[in-house]
């Protein structure tokens, strides 16, 4: 379960985000879309932890991550869009890091499986540098998803996958959410989030805009009734193009 | 293309300036800049004449000294230059400047050209630490003088890691197309080795007799036909700062540009396919460093092995160990790093060997050198070691997402370091130990450098602990403007700045050790009356317990400050 409550950041006189607030449940995977500098990966960027709210609470699986950060950060997997990995340490070696920091007992168990899933039981030995980006970018993955995280943040998660890649992500969020995690989805691909969101919350200059699934949203709007994500998104965030005669 | 290549690197420096000098909005930056412009006052503009400097002068060993000095520089980027780290362009470079229409030629000229704003900075820096009249005829001569020495050093450092990278990538074709220079290395190889050889007894008979003695010696025979040769070139690079007028200076300056333009020519015409193939390289590397988002400049090589299985992490423990775990392994998969164990392992056992054998001389400098290595690490070693938060900030996002309490990070990092470091020089210290195992002579008996070791294995730790914290809340206080990643600002053309950090550094230490060396001693002395040389042990306990209680309040204050540490306002990648 993730908990936003009137979530604010700053910086300088500049609001990046404000009064943001939300609930994703657990099995629920919300796609948070917005134009660029609309404040989703500040958004997210709070929920991890790595920037301090302004003002606002943030609960992961029930701990205030301001006063229980361990506990609350202990809960959750923040997967970035550009995959944050160490260039001294081997896939396999990046999964025993996590599992140390994550205190994940069945480890040894369990690494030889996520590499299977993920396609990187070839390069167990491979150092970041003699990976693609793309291998670089399922071994984040890999990292995020070890601990069974009871939250789990994805920015872009899709970014330098192929499309057997693509799929086989999109699979192992939805199992993910099915498994009793509460997901946020970060991404400018619409058609990921039509596919697999429940809800959508839609930011625009740090203010929610949209919060709800795509029918409670167009319900909302009776002019947007009958059309895509993409036309109600750029609707209603203001980008909305002259039709084409 | 000069114009656009000024224009990048004036804009370039400028920008960075104006940026770092947004975050006096900040108090703590403020503080830091007012510290740092008194601490320079007092370094370059509060200083007396030394009366070492004129007695060095007159005594002719200033030119033989800095000569002397320049070749181990020299030597040393030879031996370990790390030669990516001065081929390297940024990503950025490598994505607007391969890809335009610029012969490689033109991107040597660019390189040279960046290069020149960190050595006018540290010509600046020279010319204020050499103020007040110590050497040379005049504040601007010395300046000009020094400016030519840095250059040229710098370009001499960019033409041996060409040759390096020839040889290291194209195996014999590129001895092939680097002959001239591998012959002139060479000659100089062979001429220095009998120089040394001839100059060996001498010096061993001056070192006998007092340091004085010692540098006339040195003197004497650096003017012996073969040593002035190797020496030329060192010599004519520091005569024009070590001359007392203008016609001296006029004298030394002529060989000293001569000297300037060949290095300039030896770079410059190195655009050659073979250059290309170098520059290709640079540009594979620097998109794997793009790739790997580490930030603009890169850390040594990392040579890859798997690891035995009782160093694999466990995942039950403490949570932070997976930090110091991960920096460790860090540390130990750098190719430097096993080449120093290497190089110190067969040291030791050359040491020891010709210690036993009553070969005095060779174990003797063996373990000098080790010992005075021993001690320098101790001072630029938490400069060096940087496999801690300096390293790991650029990854703040990462750290800041793991389950773990600021404090907790600052103590792996930098117990990884510490740990790093001390090894080091605790095996310096065993090569010289081995050493001198055959010197009946030496001021100290047996068990007594037996005692000195052990005393080492315990205040090493907490010391460097000490020391490498110094340097990681400096990074985590100043994420904007200080130096971040593993690779530190090298070279000669950096010297000044280090040679500052490294200034400041030894008075914040010595800061930092005042209270428990205080309370230390003072136990010692109060109990001595009655336990005599055990009040030694209870001394070192609450010395011990003293800088640890210090370093475990700066290690919870410098967590706060690392979890309160907002990326995006420290200036730190986002």
């Amino acid at each position: 379960m993730i908990e936003v409550d009137g979530l604010q950041k700053l910086y300088g006189d500049f609001p990046a985000v404000q009064g943001v607030s939300f609930t994703v449940g657990p099995g629920e995977v919300v796609g948070l879309v917005g134009p660029n500098g609309a404040g989703k990966t500040t958004t997210l960027r709070s929920i991890a932890g790595i920037i301090i709210p302004t003002q606002g609470q943030i609960r992961i699986a029930g701990h205030d991550l301001a006063r229980e950060p361990v506990s609350a950060k202990a809960a959750l997997a923040f997967i970035p869009d550009e995959p944050h990995l160490f260039e001294y340490l081997t896939v396999e070696e990046h999964l025993r890091f996590v599992a140390r920091l994550y205190r994940v007992h069945d480890a040894e168990a369990r690494i030889p499986g996520v590499l299977e899933e993920l396609e990187l039981s070839g390069k167990r030995t491979a150092l970041p540098g003699e990976l693609s980006r793309g291998m670089k970018q399922k071994l984040a993955i890999a990292c995020g998803l070890l601990h069974h995280p009871q939250a789990l943040l994805l920015d872009e998660p899709l970014t330098g996958l192929d499309p057997a890649g693509i799929r086989r992500m999109k699979r192992t969020i939805v199992g993910h959410a099915h498994s009793g995690s509460a997901v946020i989805l970060s991404s400018h691909l619409l058609h990921l989030i039509e596919e697999i969101c429940s809800r959508v919350l839609i930011l625009r200059r740090g203010r929610v805009v949209a919060f709800g699934t795509v029918s409670d949203i167009v319900a909302d709007r009776p002019e947007l009734s009958g059309r895509r994500l993409e036309d109600v998104f750029l609707a209603l965030v203001g980008q909305e193009e002259e039709p084409e005669r | 293309m000069i114009g656009v290549f000024a224009y990048l690197v004036w804009r370039s420096g400028y920008n960075r300036i104006v940026r770092q000098l947004r975050h006096l909005r900040s108090p703590r930056y403020v503080a830091a800049l007012l510290l740092g412009a008194g601490y320079l006052w007092i370094i370059l503009f509060d200083q007396r004449p030394s009366p070492v400097a004129s007695r060095a002068i007159t005594g002719g060993w200033i030119e033989v000294v800095g000569a002397l000095a320049l070749l181990g520089a020299v030597a040393w980027g030879w031996v370990f230059g790390v030669e990516r780290r001065v081929l390297a362009f940024s990503p950025a470079e490598v994505t607007f400047l391969f890809s335009a229409p610029i012969s490689r030629r033109g991107l040597i000229q660019f390189k040279l050209l960046r290069n020149q704003l960190l050595i006018l900075f540290n010509t600046l820096l020279w010319t204020l630490i050499l103020s007040r009249e110590r050497f040379g005829a005049s504040p601007w001569l010395r300046s000009l003088s020094i400016w030519i020495l840095l250059t040229t050093l710098s370009f001499h450092r960019l033409g041996a890691s060409f040759v390096r990278t020839s040889l290291s990538e194209h195996g014999r074709y590129g001895v092939r197309h680097r002959v001239v220079s591998m012959a002139v290395l060479g000659i100089v190889c062979i001429a220095l080795l009998v120089s040394l050889a001839e100059a060996l007894p001498a010096l061993e008979a001056g070192r006998a007799s007092g340091a004085l003695a010692f540098l006339n010696a040195l003197s004497a025979q650096a003017e012996r036909p073969l040593a002035r040769v190797v020496l030329w070139p060192f010599t004519t690079m520091v005569r024009p700062l070590s001359a007392g007028t203008i016609t001296e200076w006029l004298h030394a300056i002529g060989p000293a540009l001569a000297l300037l333009l060949l290095h300039a020519v030896w770079v410059v015409r190195s655009d050659s396919a073979f250059e290309e193939a170098a520059a290709e390289a640079s540009l594979d590397r620097a998109r794997a460093a793009a790739d790997r988002r580490t930030g603009p400049r890169r850390g040594p090589t990392v040579a890859h092995r798997p690891l035995p299985h009782f160093l694999r992490l466990r995942p039950a423990g403490w949570r932070a160990g997976a930090i110091f775990w991960k920096n460790l392994i860090a540390v130990f998969r750098m190719r430097r790093t096993r080449s120093a164990v290497l190089a110190v392992v067969v040291a030791g056992a050359v040491a020891a060997v010709s210690s036993m054998r009553g070969q005095s001389t060779l174990a003797d400098i063996a373990g000098w050198l080790s010992l005075t290595w021993a001690g320098v690490m101790l001072i630029v070693g938490p400069q060096w070691v940087r496999n801690d938060l300096r390293g790991d900030l650029t990854k703040l996002d990462l750290l800041r997402s793991y389950p773990l309490r600021g404090s907790s990070i600052v103590q792996a990092e930098v117990s990884a370091s510490t740990l790093a470091l001390t090894l080091m020089q605790l095996g310096l210290l065993l090569v010289a130990y081995l050493a001198f195992l055959g010197n009946d002579e030496f001021r100290f008996d047996l068990p007594e450098r037996t005692l000195l070791l052990g005393a080492a294995v315990v205040y090493l730790p907490l010391i460097n602990f000490a020391g490498l914290l110094i340097h990681n809340a400096a990074a985590v206080l100043y994420p904007a403007w200080v130096h971040l990643g593993v690779g530190r600002p090298g070279g000669v053309e950096a010297l000044g700045q280090n040679m500052l950090m490294i200034i400041a550094f030894t008075i914040l230490l010595g800061i930092t050790l005042v209270i428990p060396v205080t309370l230390g001693g003072a136990t010692v002395a109060m109990l001595h009356p009655w336990i005599r040389n055990a009040a030694l042990i209870p001394g070192t306990l609450v010395l011990l317990a003293t800088l640890g209680a210090e370093a475990w309040l700066i290690v919870n204050w410098l967590g706060r400050v690392f979890e309160r540490t907002d990326p995006g306002s420290a200036g730190l990648p986002a």
